[in-house]
């Protein structure tokens, strides 16, 4: 079973998001990458089908600040092959149309078995990266997997619809499946493994076609949430504070 | 032939006999399965090495923090040294029965005062047995649980059998007029008064009798002894010569094996780790003292090491046999042997290492196996995702390394940038200090005291990252060494005096193991060391006497990691409080129950939590109103223990800090 996790890494949300001068993107300077939180779960799912039924996995990304860590601590994770695409960054507007057609020239070189994505981003502007790529490559896609067994050249995937709903369903292989949540969490790797995989794994360097954002949407303006109305502290004794609320819920009750 | 020639044949055989088991044990038991071990860092310190063994072997000096169990065992461990002459007398005697029935050893056998000494001896090494045996079987404190209480009743009877033979073999002779040093024998001569009403011929064959159970239980004895608890006899002694002299706050360097860094098969421990499986006697008062047991957690430093040394001895038993596998060869030993609970529910807070009379080290084989388990990835949910964090933003906390200042907001003057100016004092602020909302006020009350002090301090600002000293001791190497190496680079590129942290685990990381280079030989402080500091030098007034009656907990990794106890208290003084001790401080104070890193791991299941004990035992204290803390965590762990434990209204938790900051 060969399996290809192209992954995509993410604006961390732990740094304060600014707009930049533009008006339309997000400022790059203070932005600190880092891999996709989902992305993590096709990762480990892609590792437990290797060491259930061996094979190979490799690993793609665009090239960017933090890749090289993502793919190292994937490497020390049991991850075969790394392959980062020069000549672009996620730190620039690249969509999502355009990283599926840069991920799908190297999914048709490696064919796979299966290919794995995370099923969403928080940046997902133009959609999710998994269809996109699933169409680009001519395999079926399914998505909001949380669960994956090959039979027969087949895979039996477990998807998960909103409101507790979860179905069962065959696809033939080669597919495209986005992986809501691995069998099991993504594991641990001890950064002394993260430190042998930078002096032992190579990564393979493969130029990026020319840049095609076709498809995206054009961004007009984008902005910070607007401040919503600040919530009002009742104060004083529990009586005054009972009473307010009463005279809140009367008046909010008539209108 | 005659009786005394049989005699003389069968001590010999007897001594072969005993003394082949004897060594043949020593050697299959101790000596292949210490060289299957890993040779540890050179000992060196040879001078500090002999003191030891007078003071911890010689004085016993340990085993006085149990009272009257000290005692007891002083006079039965200097019985056996002084009673070895007297065993050595019985076999001789009998070895040369055949030519020499009434042989005495040449001068020290005829000193009276040496006759005088082992008699009483003798004596007081029953009295004590006799104590031993009553607290085993009759008090049996909840600090044998798990010992091998058979064995030890046994090994207490054979020495009772020992002294009270001898004692009837020399009462006997004085009966019979046979011994000139019969007035330098008190007791035995008592004993023979006793068996005054036997006959001569009967007082010679209970005479023999007494002989012959003497060698025998003494022989046996011998051969009983390697491989269980009382092997300690013999192990102790190198155990405590070659002990770490190294500051317990710096652990030994981690092992690796293949690139794989921790243990997991009992071989791969240092050969004094191994030496100190064997050295174990199962006393329990690191059972006693440690705070994990206590609260229901599956962790007994005692049996921990009790469950290594059997499995020592199984694999080194299996291997003998050449075995290639079978249970004992299979099993792992982090997870079958010693279970994951079991490694994670230490707060490596040192109570068991401090504890132990024999200095067997609990914390460094835990931490050990620990970072097999990290190499594997096995690790809760919360932990994981604290050494993410820690990996990622150099924080626990998951927050921008940017965030790191944000509490100075609001102060009324800017903190220095000690990167970009030299400082007097740089204050290594710590996760908690920086990072946690609780503690705040507490971190902005730090910097208002300093500058009323007039110090000339900064910050490293976003450029500081985890000390790593609990990273450490959850076994995570690497990410140790990352944090390090990111700190090291920031302080290097900073000039500074001294360093200066609220924060006791990051001050030992920084004072014990961070290279030496680092801190270029400049000191590191605990705040409570500079505002002591202060208030000698009169640079720190406290003007007021604030009179309040308090109590202060001693934080692990400043008390009994590095000896720190006076300062806070002299500060705590200075404010004018009354200090009233805990039954449990100073080097007994009882941990909160967040070190070693299980600040960031699953409550798990316990009966009680550390830190709710420890707030009782606050509150216990008559007319005290409030508990003094100088760790950040502890702020946190006992404010929250003392709300859920319901004494958030009489029993305030304060730092340090904000004793001083309202004194001033």
């Amino acid at each position: 079973m060969n399996i290809v996790v192209p992954v995509k890494l993410v604006p961390d949300l732990v740094e304060e998001l600014e707009i930049d001068d533009g008006g339309t993107a997000l400022d790059t300077t203070w932005l600190r990458f880092i891999l996709n939180e989902v992305d993590e779960h096709a990762l480990e799912q892609a590792l437990l089908l290797k060491e259930s039924l061996s094979g190979t996995v490799s690993v793609i990304s665009l090239d960017g600040e933090g890749v090289d860590d993502v793919l190292f601590a994937s490497s020390a994770k049991g991850v075969d092959r790394l392959i980062k695409l020069t000549g672009v960054d996620y730190g620039v507007n690249v969509n999502n149309h355009a990283m599926a057609r840069f991920y799908a020239t190297t999914v048709r070189i490696l064919e796979p078995d299966l290919v794995l994505v995370g099923v969403q981003a928080h940046n997902d502007l133009d959609g999710s990266l998994g269809p996109l790529l699933a169409e680009y490559v001519g395999m079926p896609y399914v998505g909001y997997v949380s669960g994956i067994a090959p039979i027969n050249g087949r895979c039996r995937v477990r998807k998960e619809y909103p409101g507790g709903l979860i179905a069962e369903m065959d696809v033939e292989m080669p597919a495209v499946l986005g992986v809501q949540a691995a069998e099991s969490p993504p594991r641990y790797v001890a950064i002394s493994r993260i430190r042998q995989a930078m002096k032992t794994a190579a990564v393979d360097e493969q130029a990026a076609p020319d840049l095609d954002t076709t498809g995206g949407p054009m961004v007009d303006s984008m902005f910070k949430p607007e401040t919503a109305e600040r919530a009002t502290m009742i104060t004083g004794d529990e009586d005054e504070v009972a009473g307010r609320i009463v005279d809140l819920l009367r008046e909010l009750g008539k209108a | 032939m005659e009786y005394e020639a049989v005699k003389s044949i069968v001590v010999v055989l007897l001594l072969v006999v005993s003394f082949a088991v004897f060594g043949l044990r020593v050697y299959q038991l101790l000596w292949v399965n210490l060289q299957r071990g890993r040779p540890g860092p050179p000992y060196g310190r040879w001078i500090e090495r002999i003191k030891g063994l007078v003071v911890y072997v010689g004085g016993q000096l340990r085993l006085f923090r149990f009272l009257a169990p000290g005692i007891a065992h002083f006079f039965v461990f200097w019985g056996f040294v002084i009673l070895i002459l007297t065993i050595l007398q019985a076999i001789i005697e009998g070895l040369v029965a055949f030519a020499d029935p009434g042989f005495v050893i040449p001068v020290i056998g005829e000193f009276g005062p040496l006759a005088l000494l082992q008699d009483l001896f003798a004596a007081l090494v029953g009295i004590a047995v006799v104590y031993a045996l009553y607290l085993r079987l009759v008090v049996n404190p909840p600090r044998y649980e798990g010992s091998h209480r058979a064995q030890a009743v046994m090994v207490l009877s054979f020495i009772l059998t020992i002294v009270v033979s001898l004692l009837v073999i020399n009462g006997i002779r004085i009966e019979l007029g046979e011994d000139p040093l019969a007035d330098w024998r008190p007791v035995a001569s008592a004993v023979g008064a006793v068996l005054s009403g036997l006959s001569d011929p009967t007082l010679e064959v209970v005479e023999e009798a007494a002989y012959w159970i003497h060698l025998i239980v003494v022989l046996a004895f011998l051969t009983e002894l390697p491989g269980g608890k009382h092997f300690h006899v013999v192990t102790s002694i190198p155990a405590v010569f070659l002990r770490n002299l190294d500051p317990p706050g710096r652990l030994p360097p981690a092992p690796e094996f293949n690139g794989d860094v921790g243990v997991n098969a009992v071989e791969q421990f240092r050969r004094r780790q191994l030496l100190d499986f064997y050295t174990c006697t199962e006393c329990g008062r690191c059972q006693d003292v440690c705070p994990a047991y206590a609260s229901g957690s599956p962790l007994s430093p005692k049996l921990l090491i009790m469950s290594l040394r059997d499995n020592l001895i199984q694999r080194g038993v299996a291997l003998r046999d050449g075995q290639q596998n079978g249970a004992v060869l299979e099993s792992e030993l982090v997870g079958d042997v010693i279970t994951e609970e079991i490694l994670w529910a230490c707060v490596t807070c040192s109570a068991c290492d401090q504890e132990c009379p024999l200095f067997i080290e609990h914390v460094t084989p835990i931490v050990d196996m620990r970072r097999h388990l990290v190499m594997e990835g096995r690790m809760d949910g919360m932990l994981q995702e604290a050494m993410a964090n820690l990996g990622r933003y150099g924080n626990s906390f998951g927050q921008s390394e940017r965030a790191r200042a944000k509490w100075t907001k609001g102060l009324p003057e800017k903190i220095k940038d000690a990167r970009r100016e030299p400082v007097d004092y740089l204050w290594f602020t710590g996760d908690y200090a920086a990072y946690s909302a609780t503690l705040a006020s507490a971190t902005k009350t730090t910097a208002e005291v300093f500058r009323r002090a007039d110090l000339d301090f900064g910050l490293l600002y976003e450029a500081e990252r985890n000390a790593g000293n609990d990273v450490r001791r959850v076994g995570e190497e690497g990410l140790f060494e990352m944090l390090a190496e990111d700190n090291a680079a920031a302080l290097n590129a900073c000039e500074f005096r001294s360093i200066v942290t609220t924060d006791p685990h990051t001050y030992n990381a920084l004072k014990n193991e961070y290279p030496a280079e680092i801190n270029g030989g400049r000191p590191v402080l605990h705040y409570s060391e500079l505002l002591d500091q202060l208030i000698a030098d009169g640079r720190l007034r406290l003007g007021r006497e604030l009179g309040y009656r308090v109590t202060y907990h001693d934080p692990c990794y400043l008390g009994r990691y590095n000896g720190v106890y006076d300062a806070p208290r002299r500060v705590i003084e200075a404010a004018g409080c009354t200090l009233v001790e805990m039954p449990r401080h100073g080097d007994r104070a009882m941990c909160c129950g967040a070190g070693g890193g299980r600040i960031w791991m699953e409550e798990g299941d316990t009966q009680q939590r550390p830190a709710a004990m420890r707030v009782e035992e606050a509150a216990g204290l008559e007319g005290v109103e409030m508990l003094i803390v100088s760790c950040p965590k502890d702020l946190v762990m006992f404010e929250d223990a003392a709300k859920s434990g319901g004494y958030a209204d009489r029993l305030a938790v304060k730092d340090l800090i904000e004793l001083v900051a309202e004194a001033l």
